[in-house]
């Protein structure tokens, strides 16, 4: 304990780190990540079942078009959707609660979300994809609200706090949605709609994703009010920003990105909290700056779990949840000891 | 999960039985009467002597439920369930509800105070605990051996109810039936088991809980490859397109717990599951979900599992 806070003290002031960190990414590399990606993505259209190379494409028989258009183009498009904008939400979530370990997933968001769904379920008889949206968002914004509130409410004494609440809440409501998917046998269906997975993903079935690009945008529109909201209050009304909402428009999208993701692919886990964190470790706190390359991050990051996902098993899928939270954990980890020898 | 266990109780029973069983074993030449006082029957998990036509029995299996419920037999107290429609009475107030598929209520078993309790599949991990309340028997079907092991567990609840000749005469006409599907499945085809849960679909091989359809029923899978997974193997529609079966036989687990959410024809209805073989020929075919689903191993059910693949595979 009173290494790390030795640590920290000594480097906090000293801006010459941050600023050999900052100039260390710069646009050739961001240009390399970008190209990375396009070509990571364009493998993840030759990797299925269904036989289909890229010589097919200047020429492909009925079969391979119908391959192409209704399974793997959907579901790279839903891929990079979900992985852009939950890195982005988590993000945001990130700066305006002030705290590196607050995502969706760390602050009970997509808990909400998961109890939204079992609601909607049980009182709407099976209700649609787009009802069990609605009430997921209507849900996530109320949890989300409520963290937010216990933490105006409380004196936070370490930062691991912030996000130790957030997991309470989380595990309390998941308790809740947990009791009830037991009492209505809906335990195992509650597992599937969570975990994860691109596999039912087909043109016309997740077009509700492109929601979440709209607020991705928004979220960038907005990058500089949120920077200055992560300052604090007073420091953003001094300078003429409406702090509360701000606040609430930030979580209002990183609410509203969660649960459209988990209603359309399920939960990926440490998405929003690793993917974040990464950016900014290499890139520094810049929050319009970070954002694109965080949302590319996130879409990367997805992108290449879902083609492990597709491939460990072969033919058969892996949830993408399931690959999702060991490759997370394990750069979670990385990313935990790093900060131990560099003072984060 | 588990309750506390009951020390004396276990003990008594344990001598309880012991003493039975003693008994049991020192007049095998006793005559009827005290025969009927008692049967000893063997099943999953071991051997149990319980009282010969029991009075007040709680069944855990709804399979097994169905089977005592097409021999005429009256039970106690069921779970709480989504019974098929052939059951659905079981649903209703008149029976005590003793707890879920998986886990007992112990206090409303214990309230019933029965002679015979039936556990079965979901249930069978909770038989030591219940075995401490009353006589247990587990009549768990082997998925891998199913037509085998279903009727000697059939044939085991018939013995404890003093059914046997009912029961020989329809296990003598389905393997009648049996063998009659089996010669029609040989020529038609390749089969893939699908079950669709919330959107998603997994596929399932000969040793899971639904390959008595190749095993025993005779159809071709699809793909041998497929693992003896429980919940199946997670498969994309592309494996369906690219797999191609002549049949696809579909169970909608939504539809088999009660949700209506999105419900098998939906799922499959797209673009890659129409380009099929099956889809094309009009061999998509869904099978009655709570009886695969939810009550396998009863006797009516089996029944009628083995017509629904005949019309499949006519």
């Amino acid at each position: 304990m009173t290494r790390t806070t030795g640590r920290r003290s000594g480097v906090a002031p000293a801006p010459r780190g941050q600023v050999r960190r900052r100039r260390g990414v710069q646009r050739w590399h961001v240009a390399a990540a970008l190209a990375t990606l396009v070509l990571a993505a364009l493998a993840s259209l030759f990797v299925g079942v269904g036989d289909l190379t890229p010589a097919d494409l200047l020429d492909p028989d009925e079969a391979q078009a119908r391959v192409l258009w209704t399974s793997r183009v959907p579901r790279l498009l839903a891929i990079l959707l979900a992985g852009s904008a939950m890195a982005v939400a988590g993000l945001v979530m990130m700066h305006l609660t002030r705290n590196r370990f607050v995502s969706p997933q760390t602050a009970g968001t997509t808990e909400w979300v998961g109890l939204g769904i079992v609601v909607a379920t049980l009182s709407f008889g099976g209700a649609s994809v787009l009802g069990k949206m609605v009430i997921g968002v209507v849900f996530a914004l109320a949890g989300t609200a409520l963290f937010v509130w216990l933490l105006q409410r409380m004196v936070l004494t370490d930062v691991v706090v912030v996000p130790l609440v957030g997991i309470l809440l989380g595990g309390v409501v998941s308790a809740a949605a947990t009791f009830l998917a037991y009492r209505f046998d809906l335990l195992q269906t509650v597992d599937v709609w969570m975990n994860g997975d691109f596999s039912g993903v087909l043109a016309g079935r997740y077009e509700l994703l492109w929601l979440v690009l709209a607020a991705t945008v928004v979220a960038y529109l907005w990058a500089d009010r949120f920077s200055v909201a992560g300052m604090g209050e007073s420091f953003a009304i001094n300078l003429g920003v409406a702090y509360t909402r701000v606040v609430m428009v930030g979580l209002a999208i990183a609410s509203v990105v969660t649960a459209i993701v988990v209603v359309s692919v399920g939960s990926i886990p440490f998405l929003g909290l690793v993917v974040p964190n990464l950016v900014t470790l290499a890139m520094g706190d810049d929050l319009r700056r970070v954002l694109p390359v965080t949302a590319l991050t996130g879409a990367a990051f997805v992108l290449v779990c879902d083609v492990l996902a597709r491939t460990v098993r072969y033919p058969y899928e892996v949830p993408v949840g399931m690959i999702g939270g060991v490759v997370g954990g394990v750069l979670f980890i990385w990313l935990l000891l790093r900060a131990r020898k560099r003072a984060l | 999960m588990r309750t506390p266990s009951r020390p004396m109780a276990a003990l008594s029973l344990t001598v309880a039985t012991a003493l039975a069983v003693s008994a049991c074993g020192g007049d095998t030449t006793a005559e009827a009467s005290s025969e009927s006082a008692e049967v000893t029957v063997a099943h999953a998990q071991g051997e149990t002597a319980v009282p010969a036509d029991p009075q007040t029995v709680v069944v855990f299996d709804v399979g097994v439920l169905s089977t005592l419920d097409s021999l005429g037999v009256e039970v106690a107290g069921v779970p709480e369930a989504t019974y098929p429609e052939s059951l659905a009475q079981y649903g209703g107030d008149e029976y005590a509800k003793v707890g879920s598929l998986f886990e007992p209520d112990y206090e409303a078993v214990d309230a019933l105070e029965p002679d015979l309790i039936v556990v079965g599949g979901r249930s069978a991990a909770v038989y030591p605990e219940l075995a401490e309340i009353a006589p247990t028997i587990d009549l768990t079907v082997d998925n891998g051996d199913f037509l085998a092991s279903f009727e000697e567990r059939v044939t085991t609840l018939a013995e404890v109810f003093g059914e046997e000749d009912a029961v020989a005469d329809r296990l003598a006409a389905l393997d009648q039936r049996v063998a009659e599907v089996r010669e029609t499945a040989a020529g038609a085809g390749d089969a893939l088991f699908v079950m669709t849960n919330a959107g998603e679909v997994s596929a399932y091989g000969p040793e899971t809980r639904f390959g008595m359809v190749y095993s025993e029923l005779g159809l071709t899978p699809t793909d041998e490859a497929l693992t003896a997974a429980d919940h199946g193997d997670a498969i994309s529609f592309e494996y369906i397109a690219e797999k191609d079966p002549d049949i696809l036989l579909v169970l909608d687990r939504d539809a088999a717990i009660g949700e209506s959410g999105t419900a098998a024809q939906q799922v499959l209805d797209n673009e890659l599951v129409r380009g099929t073989t099956a889809w094309q020929d009009d061999d998509v075919h869904h099978l009655d979900s709570s009886v695969w689903y939810i009550a396998p191993n009863g006797l009516p059910s089996v029944e009628q599992m083995v017509e629904e693949v005949a019309a499949a595979v006519e």
